[in-house]
């Protein structure tokens, strides 16, 4: 199953390589054009040849994860590793995790000192990531660096599920939703319109990827795909939730680093609406994706975000309803077809 | 100019949505310009093309404000700041939002500490959701209101002066330009408030050799003995800011163009500003852009002084400058 | 044989912080003019020589870049007294300010002054355990204060005043080896490949404002657009409290950067050409994207293949910058070899993932 393989795929920043393998098979498989360019994003493209509005899809490959930087030659740490993050991993997540490390994947777990051996006043903090490490079962360095060395990739181990009531868990919705998405919405649009797809690298570290991409593909309205914050849990005012998983992709006003273009957002809001696909804002304005880098790029380019509720985005175990995910691949098509048929004029 | 720049203050114009100002003022320069058009980002851009090589002139028209993020069951409001907005500032003042919907932003009486905007609720005085939802979208930005006031011909206190005034002067600036047959342009920015997004996109369609970049600079005059810049005292070459250091060459030109027209220089060095000037320079391959303002008090507040006066010797400054550049 | 390292300490006496990169720029012109085939300066103030490449057809290109700015001040008030106030043009350390000696850089010349430090007599117990501020610093001019109101104005400049000091084993401590040091690494590479055939053409960069935002790097590799665009600038040398994986010891040769936002095949073929050609090197490890002209040359335009090497220092952003002659050397010679082995296949092969 497509989301599953992409969910589990390794693929911590700058290390994108067995995700852009899973996108460019099934993308191979459609037969649209593909290419893959000096950062290492993925651009597909189909009907470049109709006329305009130019159309960017956009969803990042990455996720978050960690670096092996340094293996313990110590008689206390020999063949333990020491790592620190790649894009924003928060310390309080690691603890007691599996994690897989490097090319070869090898399995691994971060551990701590033990409860019971801890003074009080240090069971009241966070462990900060100095003090943690990867164990891989190395009895000491030498042991260790037959199997890793230090600039190795993590990423956390954890396998794809689906819940009761078409709920599912797994590690990196953000963003293998987006690319998720992005491939089914392109399998099923047929229309007359020059699509751009693009499968981003680099997004967790400054939306670095879809810079380049965008400057390269030049569009006129880009949309970026992404699993987007929920916090729709006991002890949240509805007013902190930001999105409520299982009602439907959200739209977003303002983020951290895109005010949106207002007539483009209703755009989508009322696309959703006559085709009966649920649809909610985006109820903060922390955070942000791909959008935020694109909208700046060249002469400026229109568009937003439909993104799907992820509640622990960043952890190693996030949740999503898949409904919210099959409802924004009915949007995305339902945008393609509404701006091929002149609905929405840039 | 201070009654147009007072006109240009009423219209509430946020960064995102400065839809309104900019056709105000695309309408005024129109008659000037070769063309005129509003890009994707929401920048209102004039272009006349003439003689040698080409100059930008560039003012931002957005000011900081409020957004509607979310409206609970009882018709509230709940509302994000647009740019530097700190909640404290909208606590018991009124917001008047693009639509012209006016609210009482309300803070929560049980709220400890510094608050934030998760302590605020602005009641439009809707009884139900829905009709919140008519009077302001989840979406609307609006700005605090303040009436303007005048002091004497020249002093305005007001909202959005920083920086509708500087506006006024780059328009002003572009039609003398334009009049003189050089090739110019002026593009009234957006987003500059939330970290200068928008003014790079600007500069890549238009692509200059130079810039003028017309914005308000920090007065220090009400609490300093020895103020750095005065309201008053003429206009002001901005050195450097968070975003650009001025060329050389062009700190010359604007210190050779004040001294030709015996006119007070004061200099600003701002820790604070992310201004369009660094994006504008930055564009393509580059260009000189150089940073004139007018000295404001409260730069970037709600409620900000500025003197007319400076303004108009800013437009005679940019004048000259453009005429040292464009040689 | 390494010939610029008296011309390195002539760069390290040179005065050019962020926007006013002139007098280092000029010093370098002559020496540069002795390679490049075309020399011009960009919108920015960029120097760039290009030293074009052997054979007929489409050539690799490949862009080298040294940024010439070193960290500065300027003066944002002048108080009553005559005393300056000031503000950061790039990072420093106050605490490394107190007591320093400065050149003020006004219309009519440089003027000396010291950043004023307060005597232990007066310094009551409470303060002594609280770090200087910037923003309570001041400079003193020593003069009285018509002549300084008549002198500085508001935006005058300031930087260190700092003769470069011979420490042993040709290790040389002084302002300013952030990033001149790449400049005479860029200088030694130029030499060493004058003897060796190259078929890449090479733009040779010294690029102004890294220090307030990699901005002249923005533009360079914009305007120029090359295949592969490598960055040198100095790293952190080995000292005592830093951590492993951001120390790197002094003669222990090129440190070589690796990581998400540098170009994986730039990397692995610069290990390659080190071990090739025996030339000591460390690799350094980032998780971000890195702090210098290379960060600004991967989202250029199009996105380009960006990499990042450079000589160990201490005490980065003091003025006392402490760089191996050797580790300057080394990278030249990697720089000269590497560019010198760049072709057209090397280029194909960068968006082959």
């Amino acid at each position: 199953m497509l989301l599953k393989e992409l969910t589990e795929a390794f693929g911590p920043t700058g290390f994108e390589d067995e995700v852009r393998g899973v996108a460019r098979r099934e993308l191979d498989a459609m037969g649209l054009s593909v290419r893959t360019d000096v950062l290492g994003n993925v651009i597909a493209s189909t009907g470049e040849h109709h006329p305009g509005p130019r159309v960017m899809l956009d969803a990042h490959m990455d996720e978050v994860g960690l670096m092996v930087t340094h293996i313990g030659e110590g008689r206390e740490d020999g063949g333990l590793l020491r790592f620190r993050p790649l894009g924003g991993v928060d310390p309080r997540v690691l603890v007691s995790k599996p994690v897989l490390v490097g090319e070869r994947r090898i399995p691994g777990v971060i551990g701590a000192k033990p409860v019971h051996l801890q003074q009080p006043s240090e069971r009241e903090k966070p462990i900060p990531m100095e003090k943690l490490y990867i164990d891989i079962g190395a009895r000491d360095a030498d042991d260790a660096r037959r199997h890793v060395k230090p600039g190795d990739p993590v990423a956390f181990a954890t396998a794809y599920d689906e819940l009761p009531h078409r709920m599912a868990k797994a590690k990196s919705f953000d963003d293998r939703v987006g690319c998720y998405i992005l491939l089914e919405a392109l399998r099923r649009w047929k229309g007359a319109l020059p699509v751009f797809g693009a499968f981003t690298v680099q997004e967790e570290i400054g939306l670095r990827g879809a810079h380049a991409a965008a400057y390269q593909i030049q569009p006129d309205i880009a949309i970026a795909l992404e699993g987007t914050v929920a916090h729709d849990v006991v002890g949240t005012p509805a007013h902190g939730q930001s999105t409520v998983v299982g009602k439907g992709p959200a739209i977003t006003v303002q983020d951290g680093q895109t005010v949106a273009h207002r007539r483009f957002a209703e755009f989508l809001w009322e696309t959703a609406k006559t085709r009966n696909i649920p649809v909610q804002w985006r109820r903060v304005k922390g955070g942000t994706n791909d959008f935020g880098a694109i909208h700046r790029v060249g002469k400026g380019v229109l568009g937003g975000a439909i993104s799907v509720p992820v509640r622990y985005i960043h952890a190693p175990t996030q949740v999503v309803s898949l409904d919210d995910v099959m409802h924004a691949i009915d949007l995305v098509v339902a945008v393609l077809d509404e701006i091929a048929k002149g609905g929405f004029r840039p | 100019m201070r009654d147009w720049v007072m006109r240009l203050m009423d219209f509430v114009a946020p960064s995102g949505s400065e839809a309104a100002v900019v056709q105000a003022l695309l309408d005024h320069v129109r008659d000037a310009a070769d063309e005129t058009w509003v890009d994707a980002l929401g920048n209102g851009m004039a272009r006349k093309r003439g003689e040698g090589p080409h100059l930008m002139l560039a003012a931002h028209v957005d000011e900081p404000g409020v957004m509607v993020i979310d409206i609970d069951d009882r018709g509230y409001l709940r509302v994000v700041s647009v740019g530097d907005v700190h909640a404290r500032e909208c606590a018991g003042r009124v917001v008047r939002f693009t639509n012209g919907t006016e609210g009482l932003v309300h803070a929560d009486p049980s709220a400890k500490g510094d608050l934030d905007f998760d302590a605020l609720v602005v009641d439009v005085g809707a009884r139900s959701r829905e009709e919140a939802e008519r009077m302001a979208p989840i979406g609307t930005a609006g700005a605090v209101h303040v009436p303007h006031v005048t002091w004497g011909d020249d002093m305005v206190m007001g909202r959005a002066i920083d920086n509708r005034l500087g506006c006024a002067v780059a328009a002003e600036v572009f039609r003398k330009l334009a009049a003189r047959g050089l090739n110019v342009s002026v593009a009234f920015t957006a987003q500059n408030a939330v970290g200068a997004r928008a003014a790079q996109a600007a500069a890549f369609q238009l692509e200059p050799q130079y810039a003028l970049v017309i914005d308000g600079a920090a007065a220090d005059d009400v609490w300093h003995d020895d103020p750095a810049i005065s309201l008053g005292k003429g206009p002001v070459l901005k050195v450097m800011d968070r975003a650009s250091v001025v060329p050389l060459e062009g700190k010359r030109a604007v210190e050779q163009a004040a001294d030709g027209l015996h006119l007070l220089l004061q200099h600003e060095v701002s820790r604070d500003a992310w201004s369009d000037t660094g994006a504008i320079q930055l564009a393509k391959a580059g260009c000189m852009a150089i940073g004139l303002g007018y000295p404001v008090r409260r730069a970037g507040a709600f409620a900000a002084t500025a003197d007319v006066s400076d303004a108009k010797g800013l437009v005679d400054l940019a004048v000259a400058t453009a005429e040292t550049l464009l040689g | 044989m390494a010939k610029y390292q008296s011309v390195f300490k002539q760069l390290l006496e040179a005065h050019g912080g962020p926007g006013f990169e002139q007098d280092v720029r000029n010093l370098i012109l002559p020496h540069l003019s002795d390679y490049a085939a075309e020399i011009w300066t960009d919108a920015l103030g960029n120097l760039v020589g290009l030293i074009p490449g052997a054979g007929e057809g489409k050539r690799p290109r490949v862009l080298v870049s040294a940024h010439i700015d070193e960290i500065a001040l300027v003066v944002t008030r002048i108080e009553s007294g005559g005393f300056l106030r000031v503000a950061q043009a790039g990072g420093f350390d106050p605490r490394a300010l107190v007591g320093q000696e400065v050149l003020v850089h006004t219309q009519s010349g440089r003027v000396w002054g010291v950043i004023g430090a307060k005597p232990p007599h007066l310094t009551p117990p409470s303060e002594r355990s609280k770090a200087a501020k910037l923003e309570e610093l001041y400079i003193d001019l020593a003069l009285p204060e018509e002549d300084v109101r008549a002198r500085v104005r508001i935006g005058d400049r300031v930087t260190l005043r700092r003769a470069p000091v011979d420490l042993l084993n040709g290790r040389i401590a002084g302002k300013s080896v952030d990033n001149r040091a790449s400049a005479a690494v860029l200088l030694e590479a130029l030499a060493l490949l004058k003897s060796m055939v190259h078929s890449a053409d090479l733009y040779a960069v010294f690029t102004v404002q890294e220090e307030v935002g990699l901005r002249g790097a923005r533009t360079a590799g914009f305007g120029l657009a090359p295949d592969i665009a490598i960055a040198v600038d100095v790293t952190f040398g080995a000292f005592p409290g830093q951590a492993p994986d951001e120390s790197f010891p002094l003669e222990g040769g090129v440190a070589i950067s690796f990581g998400p936002n540098l170009h994986r095949r730039v990397f692995r073929r610069l290990v390659d050409c080190a071990e090739r050609h025996r030339i000591p090197y460390q690799i350094e490890l980032s998780q971000r994207p890195v702090g210098a002209d290379a960060n600004a040359f991967q989202i250029a335009g199009p996105g380009l293949a960006a990499a990042l090497i450079g000589p160990p220092i201490r005490y980065m952003h003091t003025s006392v910058e402490t760089v191996a002659y050797d580790d300057i050397w080394q990278c030249a010679r990697l720089l000269a070899h590497y560019v010198a082995e760049v072709d057209a296949l090397q280029v194909e092969e960068l968006t082959c993932y």
